[in-house]
Parts: C-alpha cells; sequence; structure tokens
C-alpha cells in the first residue's frame, strides 16, 4: 500500500484521518444528547433530587454471635452502646460556623457542671471530619442515656452531632475463661496489612485470641446497607423509594465445649495470684470441658471508654506476670515425671520392661553414670515399672532411658500427640513442644556449642529437658488411658444461627495414632491406678472416693533454688475414660502436694461429689 | 533535509494546539479545587496545587520530548517495549499492593510507578514501528502474526493484574493501528463484527433479534464485496453466528448470582448499592446543573461528598454540576478540536511511522475522552478510566503529557521526503 504513489497514499490517508474525526464527532454527539437528556429535559427532576433529597449510603452492622457453654449458658453477648460522633456532611460547611458548634460542645455540661466532653478528643473529631466525610467519626464512647438525651435536646444547636448505637461485647462472668474467650477490639494498622483480612475495613471490631479470633468469621455475620434520604441538616427522613436494602446477617452463635460449672471450680481453685494452667478434656472426643490460665485478664475491659481501655489495656500488657499468654496452650514447660509414663510405655512396648523385670542396681538415692552421679528424689530400693511409677523414681528410669534409648521413646510420646507439632486447637496461639534428639538437640545448641551425649538420655528418660503444653500433656494421659486414638483437641461444639437451628457440629477427628499393645495399656493403667490408690503413691491427694482415677505427678524442675514447676496429670474413671485433666502451678514445690488438689476439685465436680464437712 | 526546519515554523508549531491543551490542562486545575477546595490544608498539600506540579512536571518532560528525533524513536521501540515487559512483569509476580489484591504499582518511595500506563507508550511505538514496515492485509492472514504477537503480551500481563479497562485501551491501539496499516473501512467493520453480534444476541428481545439479522445480512454483503480468500470468508461468517448463539448459550449456563454480577458490571443501575450508587449521585450532580450550571463552587452535590470519587473519576461530574450543559459542551469541543489538530499531523508527513504514532495517541485520548464521560452519565459500566487533563492523578497526567510531547515532537521532527 505504501507502495502505490504518494498522491493516492496521501489521499487514503485523509480519507482515513476523515473516519477517525467522524467517528470522534459521532461519538461526542451520543454523549450531548444524552447530557442534553439530563441537564434539560430531565433537569427538574434531578434538581429537585439534588436540592430535597440527598441519597446516602448506611451501612447496617450485623450483629456479633454469642457464646454459650455446652448447657446453653450465656458465656458473651451483646450490649447496646451509644456513641456521640460527628457526621461530616451534616457540619456547617463555613469554618465559622462549624467552630461554634465546636465552642457549644465544648460547653455542655452534666448536672454537676462538670464539661462532659475534652476539648482533645472534640478537636481531633473535627480535625478528621474534612477528609473522612462517608461515615461517623466518634469522639465520646459508651455514653449514657442521661448524656445521650442532653445532645438530643440541644441538637438543633449541633447540627452534624449525632448519637450512633452501637453493639459491644459483654462478658458477664468477667475474667471466667478469659482466655478461651478472647476479646474483641478495633482491627489494627498491622492486622489491616495481612491476607487473612482482606475483607476487613478500618474501624472493624475484630475478634482478637481464643475464640473470638478463631471464629471471628462466623461471629461477624454479613453487614448490610441501605440507601437513605437524608435532609439538608444530615437528618434521615427515610428510605429511598424503590431501593431495596440489604438486610444485615447476624452472625452465628457459639456453643462451646466449656462446662461452665467445671471452669467455676477449676477457676476457683487457682488464685489469680499464681501462675498456672489448667486443662481438662475428654479424650473420647477431644472436647475441652475446662482451661485456665493465671493470671487471668477481664476481657470487658477492651469494651470500655478509650481512657479506661488505654489504661486497663496497659495494666494487661506491661504485667511482668504476663496475664494476655493463653499458658494452657502457649506455655511450654518441661514435662517432668509425667513424663515416665511415656519412657515406661516405650519399654513396655518395645519388650524391655516388664513387670517382671528388676534393674540390678537398686535405688540408693542415685546412680553412677560415668564419671556423674545423678541424683534421685528419695531411696527406693528395688522395683519393678509399675513400683517405679508410683514412686516416681528416678534410678530406675535412668537405666531404662538408657536400655531403651531415645528415639523410641520419643516415638511412643509422638503416637499420643507430644511433640513440636501443635495439635491444631480452634484458637490461635496454640504452641509445639519438643522431643529432643540428637539431631534437634544439635541443632537447637549449634550456637552455645554443646553436642549430644548419650549421658542426656539420664534427665531425658525422667521428663526434663522436654518442652510440652499443658494441653499436650492432659492430651497424653487421656489417650493413654482410653488406647483409641488421639482426638484433635476442640472448643467449638456447634455453630447456631440465631433461630437455634445448627449449622455446623465439630466431628471428632483422630490426629495421633494412639495405640499401644493390650499388656503394655494394662500395666500402665496399674501404675498410674497406683500412684493414686495406693497408699505411697505420690498422687494420692488427687483421689476421689468411688471413682477410680489414675494420674501422674511431676516436679519439674527450672531452675536452681526456685522451687519446681507442680505438674499433675490425671485421668478417670480408669476403666472407661471420661475426662483427663492435666494441672501446672508454676515454681510452686511438688505435684502430688500443690497441683493434686487442684485436679480432684475439678474430678469432684465433673464426677457430682462434695466432701464431707470435717 | 529539504525544507528548512526553522524556515517554516507555521508548519512546525501549532498554536492552536499548544492553547487547547492549555486550556484544557486549565480546566482540569480548575474543577479539581472545585471539587475538593472543602478541605482545608495547607495549599501545597492540596488536589489542584500538587495537579499543578505534575501538569508543570509533564510540561517540561513534553518540551524534552520534541527535541527527540525520529530515528533515535524508531531505533530505542524494541528495548523501550521489553523494559515494559519486565516492568509489567516485575509488578504482577514480585511486587504490587498486597492488601487491594491488585497489583497495579511499583512502589520506589519518592514515587508511585504504574508500569502499564509505560507499557501505553511503549506499546504504542512498538505497534507503528512494525506496522509502519508491515503493512497488514487481510488477503495475507500472515501479516497479523507479528501484530498479534507483539500485542497478546502486554495485554495478558495487564489484564492479569486485572485491570480491564486499561488492557482495552491496547485493543483500541491496534484497532486503529489497523486502520491506517492499510485495512479498509469495510475490513475494520467485519472485525468489529462479532463483538456487536455479543452485544445484540444478548438481548431476547425483537428489537434486538431484528438488529442481530440486519448485521449479519451487512456480514455477508460486506463480504461478497470484499472477495476475500474462503477460508477468511467462513471464519468471519461462522465467528459472527457463533458470537451470537455462544454468547446466549453461555449466558444460560451461568448461575443467577454470575448474571447478575455481569448485568451490574453492564447496566451499574441495577444495583444501587453498589456502583450504582456512585452512578446516581453522578446522574443527579450533572442533572441538576441543568444548561448553565449552578456556578463555580457552587456544587452541592460534589461539595457535599456524595462522590467519593469526584476528583479522579467522576471529575466531570463536577463540570455537568457546576457548569452545566454549556460547560460540558465547551469541554467537549476543546477536545474535539484537540483531536483534529492531533490527527491533522500525520498529513503533514508520508512516513507512516509517524501516521501511526500520532493516530494512536489519539486513540488512547479518545478511549478515554469516551469511556470516562460515558461512564458518568450512565451509558457504560463503571471501570476507573480517568479523563486526560481533568482528573486528578500524578500517573495518568504524565503519560498525557507524554503523548502531547510525542505528538508536538512528531510535528516539529517530522521531514518530508
Amino acid at each position: 500500500m505504501y507502495s502505490a504513489n504518494e498522491n493516492g497514499e496521501s489521499q487514503t490517508k485523509s480519507w482515513n484521518v476523515l473516519v477517525f474525526m467522524g467517528a470522534v464527532i459521532l461519538f461526542f454527539t451520543i454523549l450531548l444528547v444524552r447530557l442534553y437528556s439530563l441537564q434539560y429535559t430531565h433537569y427538574d427532576e434531578n434538581m429537585q433530587r439534588s436540592e430535597n433529597n440527598r441519597i446516602r449510603k448506611v451501612e447496617l452492622v450485623a450483629e456479633r454471635g454469642y457464646i454459650y457453654d455446652r448447657n446453653g449458658v450465656m458465656l458473651v453477648r451483646n450490649r447496646p452502646s451509644y456513641q456521640i460522633a460527628l457526621s461530616a456532611m451534616g457540619l456547617p460547611r463555613k469554618k465559622a460556623d462549624r467552630d461554634s458548634v465546636f465552642n457549644r460542645l465544648l460547653r455542655i455540661t452534666d448536672k454537676d457542671g462538670v464539661r462532659i466532653f475534652d476539648s482533645l478528643s472534640v478537636d481531633t473529631a473535627f480535625q478528621r471530619s474534612r477528609w473522612i466525610k462517608n461515615r461517623p467519626i466518634r469522639f465520646y464512647e459508651d455514653a449514657s442515656t442521661e448524656q445521650v438525651a442532653l445532645i438530643e435536646e440541644h441538637s438543633s444547636e449541633l447540627p452534624g452531632v449525632i448519637t450512633v448505637i452501637e453493639s459491644r461485647r459483654e462478658y458477664p462472668y468477667g475474667t471466667l475463661a478469659s482466655h478461651v474467650l478472647g476479646y474483641t477490639s478495633e482491627i489494627s494498622e498491622e492486622q489491616l496489612k495481612l491476607p487473612e483480612y482482606e475483607n476487613y475495613s478500618q474501624g472493624d471490631r475484630i475478634g482478637q485470641k481464643g475464640l473470638e479470633q478463631g471464629y471471628d468469621q462466623e461471629f461477624r455475620g454479613k453487614n448490610g446497607v441501605k440507601l437513605v434520604e437524608v435532609n439538608a441538616s444530615g437528618r434521615e427522613i427515610g428510605v429511598v423509594d424503590g431501593v431495596e436494602g440489604m438486610a444485615p446477617v447476624p452472625g452465628l452463635h457459639l456453643v462451646s465445649t466449656i462446662d461452665l460449672k467445671l471452669q467455676k471450680v477449676a477457676e476457683e481453685a487457682i488464685p489469680d495470684s499464681a501462675k498456672g494452667a489448667l486443662v481438662a478434656i475428654d479424650p473420647r472426643n477431644g472436647e475441652i470441658l475446662a482451661m485456665v490460665s493465671s493470671p487471668r485478664l477481664d476481657p470487658n475491659i477492651f469494651s470500655l471508654k478509650r481512657k479506661e481501655r488505654n489504661k486497663g489495656w496497659a495494666q494487661v500488657a506491661l504485667d511482668a506476670m504476663h496475664p494476655l499468654t493463653n499458658r494452657a496452650i502457649s506455655g511450654t514447660y518441661t514435662p517432668a515425671s509425667v513424663f515416665k509414663l511415656v519412657t515406661a510405655g516405650a519399654g513396655l512396648e518395645n519388650g524391655i520392661l516388664s513387670e517382671s523385670k528388676y534393674y540390678s542396681k537398686p535405688c540408693t538415692g542415685g546412680y553412677q553414670y560415668g564419671s556423674r552421679y545423678q541424683k534421685c528424689w528419695g531411696t527406693h530400693g528395688n522395683l519393678n515399672v509399675v513400683h517405679a511409677i508410683r514412686l516416681s523414681c528416678d534410678v530406675f528410669f535412668y537405666q531404662a532411658g538408657l536400655d531403651i534409648d531415645m528415639a523410641r521413646i520419643n516415638e511412643f510420646g509422638r503416637r499420643y500427640g507430644l511433640g513440636e507439632n501443635p495439635l491444631g486447637i480452634d484458637i490461635p496461639g496454640e504452641k509445639g513442644g519438643w522431643l529432643p534428639d540428637s539431631a534437634s538437640f544439635n541443632a537447637k545448641n549449634k550456637r552455645l556449642g554443646w553436642r549430644w551425649a548419650r549421658g542426656l538420655i539420664l534427665n531425658l528418660s525422667i521428663g526434663q529437658g522436654q518442652l510440652v503444653t499443658p494441653l499436650q500433656q492432659a492430651v497424653l494421659v487421656g489417650s493413654l488411658a482410653t488406647n483409641k486414638g488421639v482426638y484433635k483437641p476442640h472448643l467449638m461444639k456447634e455453630l447456631r444461627k440465631s433461630d437455634g437451628t445448627v449449622v455446623k457440629r465439630f466431628e471428632p477427628e483422630i490426629i495421633r495414632p494412639g495405640n499401644m499393645k493390650p499388656e503394655t495399656h494394662r500395666v500402665l493403667m496399674a501404675a498410674m491406678d497406683s500412684v493414686v490408690n495406693h497408699p505411697g503413691g505420690t498422687g494420692k491427694r488427687g483421689a476421689v472416693p468411688g471413682i477410680r482415677v489414675g494420674a501422674k505427678t511431676g516436679s519439674g524442675e527450672w531452675k536452681k533454688g526456685e522451687k519446681t514447676h507442680a505438674w499433675y496429670a490425671a485421668v478417670a474413671p480408669l476403666d472407661n475414660p471420661e475426662i483427663a485433666v492435666a494441672v501446672i502451678m508454676e515454681a510452686a514445690g511438688g505435684g502430688g502436694a500443690v497441683s493434686g488438689p487442684i485436679a480432684r476439685k475439678v474430678l469432684m465436680a465433673y464426677f457430682g461429689k462434695e466432701d464431707e464437712p470435717k | 533535509m529539504s525544507t528548512g526546519r526553522f524556515l517554516d515554523k507555521s508548519l512546525k508549531f501549532d498554536w492552536v494546539f499548544m492553547i487547547v491543551t492549555l486550556a484544557l490542562m486549565t480546566s482540569g486545575v480548575v474543577l479539581v479545587y472545585s471539587a475538593t477546595s472543602n478541605e482545608d490544608v495547607v495549599f501545597y498539600e492540596s488536589f489542584w496545587f500538587k495537579q499543578i506540579v505534575y501538569f508543570c512536571s509533564g510540561i517540561l518532560l513534553a518540551a524534552g520530548i520534541v527535541f527527540l528525533k525520529i530515528h533515535w524513536l524508531k531505533r530505542i521501540t524494541v528495548p523501550f517495549y521489553a523494559v515494559a515487559l519486565i516492568l509489567l512483569c516485575v509488578v504482577l509476580f514480585f511486587a504490587g499492593d498486597v492488601v487491594k489484591g491488585a497489583g497495579r504499582w511499583i512502589d520506589l518511595g519518592f514515587l508511585k510507578l504504574q508500569p502499564s500506563e509505560f507499557a501505553k507508550i511503549a506499546y504504542l511505538l512498538t505497534i507503528s514501528y512494525w506496522l509502519s514496515k508491515h503493512p497488514v492485509s487481510l488477503f495475507k492472514i500472515k501479516s497479523f502474526a507479528m501484530p498479534f504477537v507483539l500485542f497478546i503480551v502486554p495485554f495478558a500481563l495487564v489484564l492479569k493484574q486485572p485491570d480491564l479497562s486499561t488492557a482495552l485501551v491496547f485493543i483500541a491501539v491496534t484497532y486503529v493501528g489497523f486502520f491506517f496499516a492499510g485495512l479498509t473501512l469495510t475490513d475494520m467493520f467485519l472485525l468489529a463484527s462479532p463483538v456487536f453480534s455479543v452485544l445484540f444476541s444478548h438481548s431476547q428481545t425483537m428489537a434486538f433479534q431484528i438488529l442481530w439479522g440486519l448485521l449479519i445480512c451487512a456480514v455477508v454483503f460486506a463480504l461478497v464485496r470484499r472477495r476475500l480468500p474462503k477460508v477468511l470468508t467462513v471464519v468471519f461468517l461462522a465467528a459472527n453466528i457463533l458470537a451470537g448463539y455462544a454468547s446466549s448459550m453461555a449466558w444460560n449456563m451461568l448461575e443467577p448470582h454470575q448474571q447478575k454480577r455481569v448485568n451490574t458490571f453492564l447496566d451499574p443501575m441495577s444495583d444501587p448499592l453498589g456502583d450504582g450508587y456512585q452512578v446516581l449521585q453522578s446522574l443527579t450532580a450533572i442533572g441538576s446543573g441543568g444548561l448553565t450550571g449552578k456556578g463555580f463552587g457552587n456544587g452541592t452535590q460534589t461539595n457535599l461528598a456524595f462522590l467519593p470519587e469526584e476528583h479522579t473519576d467522576f471529575i466531570f461530574s463536577v463540570l455537568g454540576e457546576q457548569f452545566g450543559f454549556a460547560g460540558c459542551a465547551f469541554i467537549l469541543l476543546l477536545y474535539a478540536i484537540f483531536l483534529w489538530r492531533a490527527s491533522s499531523i500525520c498529513k503533514l508527513y508520508s512516513d507512516p511511522f509517524i501516521t501511526l504514532v500520532t493516530m494512536g495517541a489519539c486513540t488512547i485520548f479518545l478511549f478515554h475522552i469516551i469511556v470516562n464521560i460515558a461512564m458518568t452519565v450512565g451509558l457504560m459500566p463503571v471501570t476507573g478510566l480517568p479523563l486526560p487533563f481533568l482528573s486528578y492523578g500524578g500517573s495518568f497526567a504524565l503519560t498525557c503529557m507524554v503523548l502531547v510531547g510525542g505528538l508536538m515532537c512528531m510535528r516539529y521532527q517530522g521531514q518530508r521526503e
């Protein structure tokens, strides 16, 4: 085409440009016709609409779902909360008028003559009103009904000042199960940047920690929206005709596996001044019946006014006792003598231990290994495995551990939920433990230059050196007793709609094999039984009359010169296990003496027993 | 250099074009000022001032571009194109705004680079360069192979971002490029006909069925007249008929909620709580402007911030409300003059590269103008293409000024052979 003569080519080009400009004229004409129709033919109705009816989009916040205990008692609900806010579009446009609204607001006093609003927060709200146009800007939270009445009274002098009703979380039992329930607060800047929060926007209240976070999506429901017409001063006069709003879909209610009665007993048994944790679980399906972490926090502080909220938050966040941590799932401790059940189990399973096996070296208060002399906590004499567990003799397990070897012990422990992998409980923050072997020990201590040595087995076989969470400990004794597999621990039993229909049930799920030979099982059960029910057992203070309780005590050394961490892990009834309890009290002393009675209280409550008055 | 560059100043320097461009930019600043004036911020943080800064830097950039030699431009097309593709890949796979899900920006700290804007220009140069050497013809199907390859890569990358409206700019540039690289008006009609087939057969009403029938007749007539190779004849016919049936079949296969989503896109007013909300407010704003408008700064709709994006995508509704039909017509007139002066450049020279670059730039402007205004007056889906010279935004302002610079460069540097 370009090879055609100059003349013909430029003529074609001119023609093409003409066509292009023709298209331009055509398109522009269509636009002009449309503009003419809007601005001339339909001018009156559009003018009317712009003058009188200002249309606004209002978001209808869905009500957050409640939390119940397993018997239907309400643990978390919502309460109405009045917020005093600025609506940027209702504010006067002139600066002088805005300033007079500002001054009038500051002059409002309650009946004692005290100013209600402080100038700083009101000023901040006015500042923000310059660029936040489409949603109310709160400057006074949780107003009392008198304060709301006062504002409504003066509404004509205060254009742009509105009251907004919101719902806030309320935890009627205060600190009870606070770590299980979690709390709600405004979404943080960091969270907004995470991909899992991409459907959230600034100012949303979201669940933090516990069930509130774990099931935030389910609790939230779906916000609705409606178009409303407002008059010149920004007050709603009605819904736009012909436009159907979208009603909010309330969030789902959650029925938890927590048993309020049991939880209360457990909470009372552990004083808030102590650091410790308790987990009670149903080993047959993984339902957590009670979970305590001490010290606690009161989730209600997050629903308070900003000032009080900040004060409360500062208190818990800076507390050296770390009340924010849920020790039951994210505290990792050395398992101490409770781990002897694993060592014994591995020995029995591999044919190295049996009821008739006695070691050549009786317990004389210690054990000579190479150049080291490892002590025992007492002098126990010649023992078999059942006796050794009952008395928690270290010397027996030093020898057993060396015989069995770490790989087999760890393998047996992992079958019952110990180890580095968290169990997958349905609230955030769960940590895994640690079962050291030569490889992971060397890797972890590379910087310190420590190397694995066979002598370490001595300590590890009595449970000094591993890490477990209280949850893992409860799961361990529970599944040892059932011998039917480890069920995924969970706190959600059912999700229900507000009309009560069940949307989802938690299906029990086996996550670890949790199996051993019947003979191993029999011997271990006999041992756990004798810990509690034999007069010489270390755990006899955890006995419950009429119920066959099996348990193992532990006293974890963690720092020279400090009292030991007191462990007590129990399961009952031994013949047909229904409940497993693990208790740890940090730096409190011996397991049987300190934690045993706490576990006992929970078991007594579970089986409906009461102590006879002394 | 048969014609001395400095001897023929009237040819080399288009005062009308300059004045119209400056008038459009001034209108833009005025409208941005009016749309955002109620936000009391220090002037150097205000939108209108930033817009002036963007335009001034754009003018400097354009002034620099005027002195680029055309044979340089031809030489840098390939590396330019490669850089654009790399940037698109970078933004798609490595950088990107994770929060919003769509990666469109590369954040360099001091400025946010939008590779798709860069790619528009790079693609325009590249496709123009190729087509200027290798004209296309429907009688030689092979001639479309390379342009297709050049087109599909940046197109797919931008579409993946996902930025549908910018991807459509690439289609528009290619389409018009073909027109100036050898295709006839009939060919253009044939190329576009399957799209019309989809549009007409989508609706089941009688009127549209008849329209579709007429369209098929016109296609047959065009095919007979053009005497294309048999294969192509069959392909065009089949494409039209299939497009018609396939679209309604595909439509019926969609789930109701998917159908609703497509409908909402095509007709925002069917969803007054979502996109329709903005369009509803925009229509009210424009309509209430009347013939002469409410006057500068008196827009109740826009100034009360009913329109969330009044200073960017919906700037035209600010214009409509405050200056009425007269103001809108005036701006459209300015645009028409701008396009007329720009497109006339290519008549001066015989170099097909100049023709293609000029008309491609005009196409980019025209596409943005039409899609944006049609959106604000409720004729087209809400897509988010800005309005050249009027919408607030640094990245796009610079693109526009680079294109203006390129147009002036073509006129200034072009040589008669």
